[in-house]
């Protein structure tokens, strides 16, 4: 696996230069927020999961989402990346609405799949395409989304799998991997496109600790070295107080307390914030 | 009733000409039916409820009716209408059609049991639907359908037997002739059960092996 500063110099993540790769709206290029999330609220038939949710991430910003199980953190990511449609409110990455163009109405599928293109997301149970070998699990989407000649993706890809340490892995199988390669393979996928945004959902869940830390190593180096905007759902309090440059706290679908690392683990104002942490660090 | 072998030998280069007949049958009908299942599954979840409605319609007429109504409809009906259509291509229409029915409903099944989350993953990765489809969905479907597929393939090279009753010289044909003409049936009955009992073992054998291989 890569130094911290090999780490940097083998990824340059530049937001500009990937919005002008994916050929997003310059308007869009001096935005304030990353991501936006205005009024936001989610029901699963009756079942309430987020009220009226605001939250802003800023550019290059690292927000992690902690909170009890079923308090929706989840579902923000889900909604950012568009595998879910909230039932009020608006959400804008770089200042474009997911959800409605300019005149108010429904996004178009290409309309919705241009600005998705900016966010990436890793999930809590990998998510690898199990009959590809890694090396075509990670070439699929830089050769059909981004146009990418089948050679210069195999090349991005094994760069990509030496940043994460799985050079060797190339012609395996997922089911040939064990938990933590696979999620450090699903992270290499992810940033293979150079997301602007990177969501990651609970990715050492499915882990034992020591596989976790493995993944844990290459989030740190994502987080600490590129500017990428990273919007974290984790039970692994220590990592999101090393990673995070603010912490909200989720509960029944509202966020409770927001604001540092610090702030959040060493002087919570909310009882349920601290009871929550309580809970978590004593487990 | 005594058993020939003279006579058994005799009928042998006929009964070879019904393997030849059943194995062309057999392979078009099938290509028919897998291919054509796939794209009536894929069809009928990914359309409108209009399209879904229309291959739910062509589904249950399909597998609803008799094939031998649908053989002697196609032969004897068909030409009273002005449209002729040879015994061959017919019966390989048919056993396409029908299996195709079946093959729908078995790579629809596959489908369900691929975990939506590999569908989230290709949204993450922002894959066109039709990368999805090609790239994931239907190599995931089709690996996951194999075993099923291979059985209705066997099924399929049984009831070829059945168009001997529009004149196909399939192998069950050529028994029936062969026993027309010499008021003998033993031995070509016999001799076909064997035959098609022989010709399944390829079957029986790629299927045990795939299943060992993905058990």
């Amino acid at each position: 696996m890569l130094s911290a500063a090999e780490f940097s110099h083998s990824r340059p993540f530049v937001p500009e230069a990937a919005t002008e790769a994916h050929g997003v709206a310059p308007k869009s290029k001096h935005a304030k927020w990353a991501i936006e999330f205005e009024r936001i609220s989610k029901f699963f038939g009756a079942h309430r999961v987020l009220v009226d949710l605001d939250l802003q991430v800023q550019p290059g910003e690292k927000v992690t989402l902690i909170g009890p199980s079923g308090s929706g953190k989840t579902t923000v990511l889900r909604l950012a990346m568009t595998l879910e449609k909230p039932t009020g409110g608006d959400i804008r990455i770089f200042g474009e609405s997911i959800l409605f163009d300019s005149a108010g109405k429904p996004l178009s599928t290409s309309q919705e799949a241009r600005i998705r293109r900016r966010c990436g997301m890793v999930f809590q149970q990998f998510n690898l395409f199990p009959h590809l070998t890694v090396l075509q699990n990670l070439v699929l989407a830089p050769t059909t989304v981004l146009r990418q000649s089948k050679e210069q993706a195999e090349n991005t890809a094994l760069e990509y799998l030496r940043m994460v340490g799985l050079e060797g892995k190339v012609h395996a199988y997922p089911a040939q991997l064990s938990g933590g390669q696979q999620q450090r393979i699903a992270i290499a996928r992810a940033l293979i496109l150079k997301p602007e945004i990177l969501l990651l959902d609970e990715i050492t869940s499915a882990l034992d600790p020591e596989l976790a830390g493995e993944v844990l190593d290459v989030v740190r180096g994502v987080a600490h070295e590129t500017k990428v905007t990273l919007l974290i759902v984790t039970h692994e309090m220590r990592f999101a107080r090393e990673v995070s440059d603010r912490i909200a706290v989720f509960d029944a679908g509202r966020i409770i307390e927001q604001g540092s690392p610090d702030k959040i683990f060493s002087y919570p104002e909310c009882d349920r914030t601290r009871a929550f942490l309580q809970s978590v660090l004593n487990h | 009733m005594t058993w020939d072998w003279s006579y058994a030998v005799e009928i042998v280069p006929n009964l070879m000409v019904g393997v030849w007949y059943t194995i062309l049958v057999t392979l078009a009908s099938s290509a028919i039916a897998l291919i054509g299942g796939l794209l009536l599954a894929i069809l009928e979840i990914a359309s409108t409820r209009l399209g879904r409605t229309f291959v739910r319609f062509w589904l249950e007429l399909a597998r609803g009716v008799p094939i031998l109504i649908l053989l002697y409809f196609t032969f004897y009906v068909l030409p009273q209408l002005g449209i002729t259509i040879p015994a061959i291509p017919i019966g390989i229409g048919v056993l396409g059609v029908v299996y195709a029915a079946y093959c729908s409903e078995v790579y629809r099944g596959s489908l369900i049991t691929i975990p939506t989350e590999l569908r989230d993953a290709c949204v993450a990765l922002n894959l066109s639907q039709y990368v999805t489809w090609q790239r994931v969905l239907v190599p995931l479907m089709i690996k996951r359908a194999v075993p099923a597929l291979l059985n209705y393939v066997l099924g399929l090279f049984r009831e070829t037997a059945m168009l001997f009753a529009i004149g196909v010289p399939v192998l069950m044909g050529e028994a029936q002739v062969a026993g027309n003409e010499s008021f003998r049936f033993l031995e070509p009955f016999t001799l076909a059960g064997i035959i098609y009992m022989a010709m399944n073992l390829p079957f029986l054998y790629l299927l045990s092996r795939y299943k060992d291989k993905h058990a």
